[in-house]
This record gives C-alpha cells, sequence and structure tokens, in this order.
C-alpha cells in the first residue's frame, strides 16, 4: 500500500523536476587559464575534454557534470564547425543545468604552441628523473611529469 | 586512488607540476613569456607601532 503510494509520489516529483529543468538548445562556453581567456560565454557546438573520470564529450542538454582535467587536449567545436584542439594542464570542468559549461584550466594552450622536439626531449628529460628518483614522493612528482610529457607529444604530433 | 595521490601529493601541487612542464613544452618566444609565470612572491611587511618594520620577500 504505501509502496504504490511512495511510487506515485516519486512519479509526480521526478515528472516535476523534468518540468523544471531550463535546458536550453545553446551551449555557452568559458574556457579560461591563469594565462588567457579563449572563450566568454561563446555558444558552441561541442567540446571534449580529458577528465581523470574519462574523456567525455559534451553537447548541448548535456547532465550537469563536475568533473576534474586531466592533462590533455580540449577539442572544441565551434558553432561552424571549426575544430580548434587546446592543450590543457588540469583544472576542472562544470556542465551546468541551463547548458552552460566552465573549462578552467591552470595552463592552457593552442596545441599549435607546443614545440614537438621540446616535448619529446622533456619526456626523456623527466623519464631518467623518474629513473633516479629517490624517495616515494620524488618518484611521483616525476611520474606526474611524464605522464604530462607523454600527453604533450602525442597532442604535439 | 592514483600513485601520486598515495605518496602523498596533492591535486593543487599535481596541477603545479602540470602547468610547468606544460610551459616548459611551449615554442620559443612563448615559453620565455610563460616561465615569468613559474615563480610567485609573497611579500611581507610586519608593522610595528603603526609603521612597517621591515619588509621580507619570499619565493
Amino acid at each position: 500500500m504505501s509502496f504504490v503510494k511512495n511510487a506515485r509520489l516519486l512519479a509526480a516529483r521526478g515528472a516535476r523536476l523534468a518540468q523544471n529543468r531550463s535546458y536550453s538548445d545553446e551551449m555557452k562556453l568559458t574556457f579560461a587559464a591563469a594565462n588567457k581567456t579563449f572563450y566568454d560565454a561563446a555558444v558552441v557546438r561541442q567540446i571534449d575534454v580529458p577528465s581523470f573520470s574519462g574523456s567525455f564529450g559534451i553537447l548541448a542538454k548535456h547532465v550537469p557534470t563536475l568533473a576534474v582535467l586531466k592533462p590533455g587536449v580540449v577539442q572544441v567545436v565551434e558553432n561552424d564547425g571549426k575544430l580548434i584542439k587546446f592543450f590543457v594542464s588540469s583544472g576542472s570542468v562544470t556542465v551546468n543545468e541551463d547548458s552552460s559549461v566552465q573549462v578552467l584550466a591552470e595552463e592552457a594552450h593552442n596545441v599549435e604552441d607546443i614545440d614537438a622536439n621540446e616535448a619529446r626531449q622533456l619526456l626523456s628529460k623527466y623519464q631518467s628523473e623518474l629513473s633516479s628518483a629517490g624517495d616515494d614522493k620524488a618518484k611521483a612528482q616525476a611520474a606526474i611529469a611524464v605522464e604530462v610529457a607523454e600527453a604533450l607529444v602525442k597532442a604535439a604530433e | 586512488m592514483t600513485a601520486w595521490r598515495a605518496a602523498g601529493i596533492t591535486y593543487i601541487q599535481y596541477s603545479n607540476i602540470a602547468a610547468r612542464v606544460l610551459r616548459e613544452s611551449l615554442k620559443g618566444p612563448l615559453r620565455a613569456d610563460a616561465a615569468k609565470r613559474d615563480a610567485s612572491h609573497v611579500k611581507f611587511t610586519p608593522w610595528a607601532n603603526g609603521k612597517p618594520a621591515q619588509r621580507q620577500t619570499s619565493q
């Protein structure tokens, strides 16, 4: 009895929530880093972000989400279909109910601004640092640098 | 848990390392400009009797 009643209440509540959600057909992206603001509430078609919970693509009407950025490439498909790639070091991504998206990074640059040779040199430099690291902390720090350098080499290809 | 988290490194520290490596990988002129963001300074001015006593700068 009470189960049926509860189920009905839950269903009614769910329907109301769905009505109240102000989903928008347009997605407004704000993408900023300490060094530069790339987009300020600009309408874009799609955003792909690398996060610790996996890489994912965001379109308008995406379910509200919070995620922590992983070093890697953020791809933005602008409204005219133009694809632009950025490398982000770290930061956060927020997807809101009104289809606005905030990508906030500590450091972000156009992929074209990465020097492929420099990235390869950094990779071998930090790999040797990792193998000669003494304690756990130094090892972990070098491993992070190696991970970032690997992502940079891949992005600059 | 990731290896770095187990070693006692926070995400802020992780983020700092990642940002530094990205800055180091940039093309020539950009890299020189970005390197300026590597260091941060904190300026302390202790006050005594309503006047600044001495200045200290730490990196």
